[in-house]
């Protein structure tokens, strides 16, 4: 542990000058070493098999678009050898951000809190203030960096497959959230709750369940009501631009669409039909409003973080 | 923190009492791991009447659509639809909910059992009661680990008849991937594989939230592999000659980590 006050110089009666924020890079460094390389090297190691596994399953994708005879094996092997893959792994996706912040977010103040070396650590010259906020501070950004560089490529990987069953398209839910920004900012948002519960709680297993519980409550909350209700819909009477069949597999009798619209809801009001719904090109605005949001609730945890650190009798 | 050494008593001479029968242990993991008993509980509960409602509303939806003739009727078509989204959306949950069950339990049970000692330190307390080390550890990992393979025995066989109708309507054999994984006798094997597993690695690694980490990892490429790739070669194809096979190989395993722990446990430094 690292005493980061400064000695008092003699004659100087003057309170002493603040401690520079880029200490703490340091101390969260050594604090954090296990867990940030941890997770760097996890990630690292599952972005080299979905590098390998891509150009294979891209390779797989041309020659089912092409084939011209004989073609079943070549359908078999994308439709379900290569999805059975995908689909693991995107489930994978699904429970990452989930795992990840309950393993990072408790770690942080819970632990502190349950092992009693919160007294050492809140009694430095930087105070217990701003020793959470900077720690808060670069944690969520290294977390955010780290999973929004693996969610592109795990979207590289995955774009083969967009269109693949009625409906499969950038928005749906399991795939809109592994993509873009959406990501990082689920991980973000996962670090924040389990931060905050590790602070609330004050030990660690609990901090880490009720982490979990949180995180597929605000998931649920956001998949079933909330974004249906992003204000980019459309409303319209007339007919709705079905997305371009963009290739048909010789042997399937299903187009592949991968730029359906998501249909919301069809109404009749006397003779004319209406149509609720969101086209793919929507996709990015979509992921600003949910990484916007996501990121104020974020924000606002952190925020009840820092407060909970400064009530807390040391 | 209950004391277990017994009082010499007086006038008995110098001989000190045997170590205390094993039933008092019952009270030990009953204290020391509360939690994780009530939750497995409350979990099991859950779990058992929550298949036990839905099931029977998802028996009466099916006997409705099977009983509707003729099937290629407008109306049947509809039952049809509604079965296999709604149905099956609920039917996939549980399925899934079932699955992530032993995930969780290799994270959350096995590590701090045993591993939570180790890093805090009590167990020089703990390991210098009247049972001995060696015997506190097999009967907590023996006690915890029955209450989770009876619970999860349960859970597969009540999942089993809840997931009936839907091996029809779904074109699933019994030896699909994530259908054979939920039934018959291996699904409370992988629990109690995840258990040991957790309570070895945190043995091994002496750290919570490592161990928690590793038997994660460890127990997701177990699993994984055996789905996609060991159940090729073994030397049956049909159902309960696999499943038994298969339960067979995770007993052997479960029993050399629990073996491996007790070693690593008797040679740990106090």
């Amino acid at each position: 542990m690292t005493v980061l006050t400064l000695p008092v110089e003699p004659g100087r009666a003057t309170a002493q000058p603040a401690v520079p924020w880029r200490r703490m890079a340091w101390v969260t460094w050594r604090q954090h070493r296990a867990m940030l390389t941890g997770v760097t090297a996890l990630l690292a190691a599952v972005s080299v098999f979905l590098l390998i596994e891509g150009l294979k399953i891209r390779s797989d994708y041309t020659a089912m678009i092409n084939c011209r005879t004989a073609c079943q094996p070549a359908d078999n092997e994308f439709g379900s050898t290569d999805w059975t893959l995908a689909n693991t792994l995107g489930i994978f996706m699904l429970l990452a951000p989930a795992l990840l912040g309950a393993f990072t977010g408790p770690a942080l103040l819970g632990r502190e809190i349950e092992a009693g070396t919160f007294r050492y650590a809140w009694t430095q010259g930087i105070g217990r203030v701003r020793w959470t906020v900077a720690k808060l501070i670069l944690l969520g950004v290294a977390l955010a960096i780290l999973t929004g560089a693996f969610s592109q490529l795990f979207a590289w990987f995955f774009d083969p497959f967009l269109g693949n069953s009625v409906g499969f398209t950038d928005l749906t839910a399991t795939v809109f959230t592994t993509r873009g920004i959406a990501f990082a900012a689920w991980t973000v948002l996962s670090f924040a709750i389990g931060a905050f519960f590790g602070m609330l709680i004050r030990r660690l297993i609990p901090a880490m369940v009720a982490t979990l519980i949180a995180y597929l409550g605000v998931y649920l909350l956001a998949w079933l009501v909330l974004r249906e209700d992003y204000p980019v819909a459309i409303t319209t009477s007339g007919p709705v631009a079905s997305g371009a069949v963009v290739a048909t597999s010789v042997n399937s009798p299903t187009a592949l669409t991968p730029n359906a619209p998501w249909i919301l809801k069809t109404w009749v009001t006397g003779s004319t039909h209406w149509t609720r719904y969101i086209p793919v090109s929507r996709f990015w605005p979509m992921q600003f409003i949910e990484a916007g949001w996501l990121l104020v609730l974020a924000v606002a945890l952190g925020a009840a973080t820092v407060w909970l650190v400064r009530r807390r009798a040391a | 923190m209950s004391t277990l050494t017994a009082p010499v008593q007086p006038g008995t001479g110098a001989a000190i009492r045997g170590p205390r029968p094993w039933p008092g242990m019952l009270w030990v993991t009953w204290r020391q791991q509360r939690g994780l008993l009530i939750s497995v509980v409350a979990i099991f509960v859950t779990g058992v009447a929550g298949m036990v409602v839905e099931g029977l509303r998802i028996h009466h939806d099916y006997a409705v659509l099977t009983a509707c003739h003729p099937a290629a009727a407008a109306a049947c078509q509809q039952l049809s639809r509604e079965f296999t989204t709604t149905d099956w959306h609920e039917g996939n949950g549980v399925r899934v909910a079932l699955l992530a069950a032993p995930v969780l339990l290799a994270m959350f049970a096995g590590p701090p059992v045993l591993a939570r000692e180790i890093e805090t330190g009590t167990f020089r307390y703990i390991w210098t009661q009247g049972i001995g080390r060696v015997r506190w550890t097999v009967a907590k990992l023996t006690i915890l680990g029955s209450l989770l393979t009876i619970a999860a025995l349960v859970l597969s066989q009540l999942f089993g008849w809840f997931f009936a109708p839907f091996m029809t309507t779904q074109q699933l054999t019994p030896l699909s991937i994530a259908v054979f994984d939920a039934r018959g006798v291996v699904y409370a094997a992988w629990t109690l594989t995840a258990f040991c597993l957790g309570a070895f690695t945190g043995t091994l690694v002496r750290r919570v939230i490592p161990a928690m980490a590793l038997s994660l990892i460890g127990y997701g490429a177990l699993a994984l592999a055996t789905m996609f790739s060991l159940r090729h070669h073994y030397p049956v194809s049909t159902f309960w000659p696999m499943q038994l096979f298969e339960c067979g190989w995770l007993l052997i395993l479960s029993g050399l980590l629990i073996a491996a722990t007790v070693r690593l446990v008797r040679r740990h430094a106090c």
